[in-house]
């Protein structure tokens, strides 16, 4: 928590700042905008809690944010409840609606799941206005009004305002900083691989809507006191939903700083132009403010913050990084090479993994058909086959992306079938993808870290374990750079080590060694059979022979879905079949 | 050495800045009382707003050739203009930026939509600033505010003071009360409190049966469904409250291209615009009635004439003449409190009575405990030869009423 609070020193700076430009503001229009700026600021804030870090874009926050204003709006009229309790309040029915559209809306994607989101506050703004409250106002209170949240000054708005935004800008580096925050951002760089690593996707983003929700209705019941008089179309309007999209994407998503400098920027300039302009144009402001916000996303289309760090991190430690990634290189080939002496490793008696009769249909295509085959522990075991011979699909059975139409999965004794990927991490299952899925954005350490926390209890566990990952697969020197900037082979150890940092007894390695020059491929076969020494149990698919051949205890051909042939390398190798599936019938004959 | 020389520097700009408020006291007497409009200028609404404007103008001329505030040195009146756009939330922060930018603020008018005028005395009802208001929602004046006063007979009580005259006059030319009505209206806050009344009792009272009411949010795109309602039910009469003058127009279109002939009644205004002619036939509207709180009446035909000459307005609608009312109003206020504070105006406003009322219709120049203002009737319009002309109260019409045949 002190770490938390430490990183946000600048943050501190800037409220303190803020809060002393509030004091000496005396035009109540100046100080609302003031306040409004912590109002978009924070509902950004809330945006970016599930869109920013997960990347589900949502079109609909005005959902979250017009319940909490018409809650906090119709408790007072009604009940004589203070806003100060039904900012509690909106922030639980934030919560309780964030889960209640998440739960249907997440099993939508991408576009469809933007355009869905989009129609709950469009629901609700007709909702509300067939309830009969076209427009709705805060009661006025005279006798206190401070226990109404009422107060003349409005300076005292924007203080409150200030404390609305610190929380939540704490909440925000706090999930950050954990697994939480770990988890969103795995699912927005790769949802497969997040799954695939032993996140549950479900729900930690359930936990991010709800929090996000929580967050927008609380700002919502703010929002009403501030501004007195709400409509629905000014709460769950179309246009609410895009300020706190345009607040975000303007400063950056994704990062705490990027809705307080859209809305910073955003708000007094729209203001500025409304006040200024609209008098003697009307409807220019409008204008001003969408070429304004054009122009931007042409130059910093990820976001100011973005822009302003890579810009600044680009330039001054260049020679640093290129020598880091000099030595990287050096030091990657020192501790791998050692291993090139084809260390032994014992295969057992035990079945680790048992597949009996799995088939997998897509419309008239049989993917996999009918196949059986056992690991026993310690084995590497290969599955090659041409290209289409249904390797992949065969690995996204075993690991739970797909369900297969008949047949099971025995695992250590238990049938798997039918459970989520995550599930099948937990029960020791990692893989690695054949399209490389880096979490690209995230430093190596954290993309390994990722996969560590399914066993790890604390966030130093977590570190320990992606720490000894990365040095099993000889990437410690690495370890803080942005995965982005990695070579391919350097890409590949990662996703190693992430499979690893999940502790699996098998490991499932999809084309591990596609797109790697002889040599580099040579240091991969090493790391492999290392971790085959220390015990684990391995399943990799090439469509490539050669480097197999060197690797592997034993052979799975699959042609076509189905099992043409099982057997030792160099049974294999002589095979006709196995010629015939790869080169064609002509050249099985001949051979 | 060098700092101190800049806070030197800094501290008299300091006091020079704090010196000035009082030397802009001592020269105050001379200077214009300012009065704001704030009314939508832009969007929608615009046009509403810009007759309110014309009327202001002409007010505030009149007013000061007539020597301004005498009480006050003769200071004339200075109209400050702010637009309310055309939602409930510009209105309500054109209303804070009003507040917070002109101090000097004595009263202001606004703001034709009783959405927006409810938004904008939410604001100004907190910064004491008195408002008098043409709009008619009894939500306006229903909040206990010290410092609104609606000129205009509220919706209620316009349905109330026109159901009766309305059937009386259908029966009268007829031969025979109609006995079931269609409403159309859209969602804002006056159509809305008119309709409320309405089915709470009006129209029991005067033996009218409701047969069809549909609400449309303005602007409006497609009429068809609407109108269909209509030709399905068959009512004998049919209520029609719209705000925006294309929803109007674009209703009645509709209605002739089906063939629909009810005899219909609006309340409100947006079916008398001069823009309405722009797409109408004038024939087609003849005949058309509605029930407005103001209207351009017998006796105002200077006034007509002056807002013809100057602003190319054909006829004069309750925007026009009931802001050139305020004018004279705050005038008489004005010279009773003599004073600049509008505290002291709004205690004025409240309390005091001057005498009968010339630009609103009916009633006395006071406002009772709510701020309604005493007394206060509506005309009732029609279209006859294409200008819609008042045809109730009688001694102030400028023509009779004629029912509309089918």
């Amino acid at each position: 928590m002190t770490a938390v609070l430490r990183s946000l020193l600048p943050y501190f700076a800037f409220a303190a700042v803020y809060l002393l430009i509030a004091a000496f503001v005396t035009n109540s229009y100046y100080q609302l905008i003031m306040t409004l700026v912590l109002v978009w600021a924070s509902f950004g804030l809330s945006w970016n809690m599930l869109s920013g870090y997960t990347g589900l874009v949502s079109f609909g926050h005005a959902s979250f944010f017009g319940l909490g204003a018409f809650s906090t709006v119709l408790a007072q009229t009604y009940f004589g409840i203070s806003p100060w309790i039904m900012l509690f309040v909106s922030a639980a029915i934030g919560a309780l609606a964030g889960v209640a559209i998440g739960l249907p809306t997440f099993r939508l994607r991408g576009h469809y799941f933007a355009l869905s989101m989009l129609a709950y506050p469009l629901a609700m703004l007709y909702v509300f206005q067939w309830l009969g409250y076209p427009e709705v106002t805060i009661p006025r209170v005279l006798d206190k009004p401070a226990l109404y949240m009422q107060f003349s000054d409005g300076r005292i708005y924007t203080a409150i305002g200030l404390v609305i935004l610190t929380i939540i800008v704490v909440i925000t580096r706090f999930v950050e900083q954990t697994r939480f925050g770990m988890a969103l951002i795995a699912i927005k760089q790769n949802e497969l691989a997040a799954e695939s690593a032993g996140i549950d996707t479900l729900a930690w983003k359930l936990k991010a809507i709800a929090l996000s929700g929580a967050i927008a209705g609380a700002v919502g019941a703010f929002y009403a006191v501030v501004i007195l008089v709400i409509t629905p179309q000014s709460v769950f309007g179309m246009l609410v939903s895009a300020q706190a999209l345009t607040v975000a994407m303007f400063g950056g998503p994704g990062t705490v700083w990027g809705p307080i400098i859209g809305a910073a920027f955003l708000i007094p300039i729209a203001e500025t132009l409304h006040a200024e302009l609209g008098n003697v144009l009307p409807g220019i402001q409008g204008v001003v403010y969408g070429i304004a916000i054009v122009l931007l996303i042409i130059l910093a289309p990820e976001g100011i913050f973005w822009k302003v760090r890579d810009h600044l991190r680009n330039r001054q430690p260049k020679e640093t990084a290129a020598l880091a990634a000099t030595a990287a290189y050096a030091s990657s080939g020192n501790s791998t090479k050692p291993v090139q002496s084809h260390p032994k490793h014992t295969i057992s008696d035990e079945i680790l993994l048992d597949v009996r009769d799995i088939t997998k249909r897509f419309g008239g295509l049989t993917a996999v058909n009918n196949v059986t085959f056992q690991v026993p522990r310690g084995i590497i075991l290969g599955i090659i086959g041409p290209n289409g011979a249904g390797k992949t699909t065969l690995f996204n059975l075993l690991n739970g992306f797909q369900i297969p139409d008949t047949g099971k999965v025995i695992l250590n004794g238990r049938n798997m079938v039918g459970q989520k990927p995550h599930r099948l991490c937990m029960s020791g299952v990692g893989r690695t993808f054949q399209i490389m899925r880096p979490f690209k954005r995230m430093s190596v350490r954290d993309n390994v870290k990722v996969g560590a926390y399914v066993h790890a209890a604390s966030e130093d566990e977590a570190e320990q374990i992606a720490l000894q990952a990365l040095r099993d697969v000889g990437l410690e020197d690495v370890a803080d750079r942005v995965a982005g900037t990695l070579t391919t082979k350097q890409l590949r150890l990662m996703e190693l080590a992430r499979a690893l940092a999940g502790r699996p007894d098998l490991l499932l390695l999809d084309e591990t060694l596609a797109g790697l020059g002889s040599e580099e491929a040579a240091d991969v076969v090493a790391v492999i059979r290392e971790l085959a020494r220390r015990g684990k149990t391995i399943v990799i698919i090439e469509h490539t022979m050669q480097a197999m051949v060197q690797l592997v205890d034993r052979f799975l051909v699959l042609d076509h879905g189905e099992i043409i042939m099982q057997g030792s390398p160099e049974e294999v190798t002589r095979d006709p079949r196995v010629i015939e599936a790869y080169l064609g019938k002509k050249w099985g004959a001949d051979a | 050495m060098k700092l101190t020389r800049r806070m030197l520097l800094l501290g008299t700009m300091l006091s020079a800045a704090l010196s000035m408020p009082s030397t802009e006291a001592l020269a105050q007497n001379a200077d214009p009382v300012q009065v704001g409009l704030i009314a939508p200028i832009s969007g929608i609404y615009a046009r509403p707003g810009t007759v309110m404007r014309m009327g202001a103008e002409l007010g505030v001329e009149d007013v000061n050739a007539a020597g301004g505030i005498e009480c006050l040195n003769g200071a004339p009146l200075e109209l400050v203009v702010i637009d309310s756009g055309d939602s409930v939330e510009k209105a309500a922060n054109a209303a804070q930026r009003m507040v917070a930018d002109y101090p000097g603020l004595v009263a202001a008018t606004g703001s034709y939509l009783s959405s927006f005028t409810l938004a904008v005395t939410e604001i100004t009802e907190r910064a004491n600033l008195p408002v008098l208001t043409l709009s008619y929602s009894d939500l306006i004046t229903g909040r206990d505010f010290k410092n609104v006063f609606q000129t205009s007979a509220t919706s209620g009580a316009q349905a109330e003071i026109a159901l009766p005259i309305i059937m009386n006059l259908a029966e009268e030319q007829t031969g025979k009360r109609p006995k079931t009505v269609a409403v159309i209206t859209d969602n804002t806050a006056a159509s809305l409190s008119s309709v409320e009344r309405m089915k709470k009792g009006l129209l029991a009272d005067v033996g009218l049966e409701l047969v069809s009411e549909e609400v449309f949010t303005p602007p409006l795109s497609d009429a068809t469904s609407l109108v269909q309602e209509i030709r399905a039910r068959r009512p004998d009469l049919l209520f029609f409250l719209p705000t925006v003058i294309s929803d109007s127009k674009l209703i009645l279109e509709k209605m002739q291209e089906f063939r629909v002939k009810v005899p219909t009644i609006s309340f409100g205004i947006a079916i008398a615009e001069p823009e309405v002619l722009n797409t109408m036939q004038a024939e087609l509207l003849d005949g058309v009635m509605s029930a407005v709180a103001n209207w351009g009446v017998k006796g105002q035909e200077g006034l007509i004439k002056r807002l013809n000459e100057v602003y190319g307005e054909p006829w004069m609608t309750q925007n026009a003449v009931s802001t050139y009312g305020d004018m004279w109003l705050l005038k008489a206020a004005l010279e009773k409190s003599c004073s600049r504070d509008r505290e002291k105006l709004a205690e004025t406003l409240r309390t005091s009575n001057f005498g009968p009322s010339q630009y609103y219709p009916g009633g006395t120049l006071s406002f009772d405990a709510s701020g309604r203002r005493e007394g206060a009737s509506l005309t009732i319009i029609q279209w006859q030869n294409g200008v819609p002309v008042t045809v109730f109260p009688e001694e102030m019409a400028v023509s009779a009423a004629k029912w509309p045949s089918e």
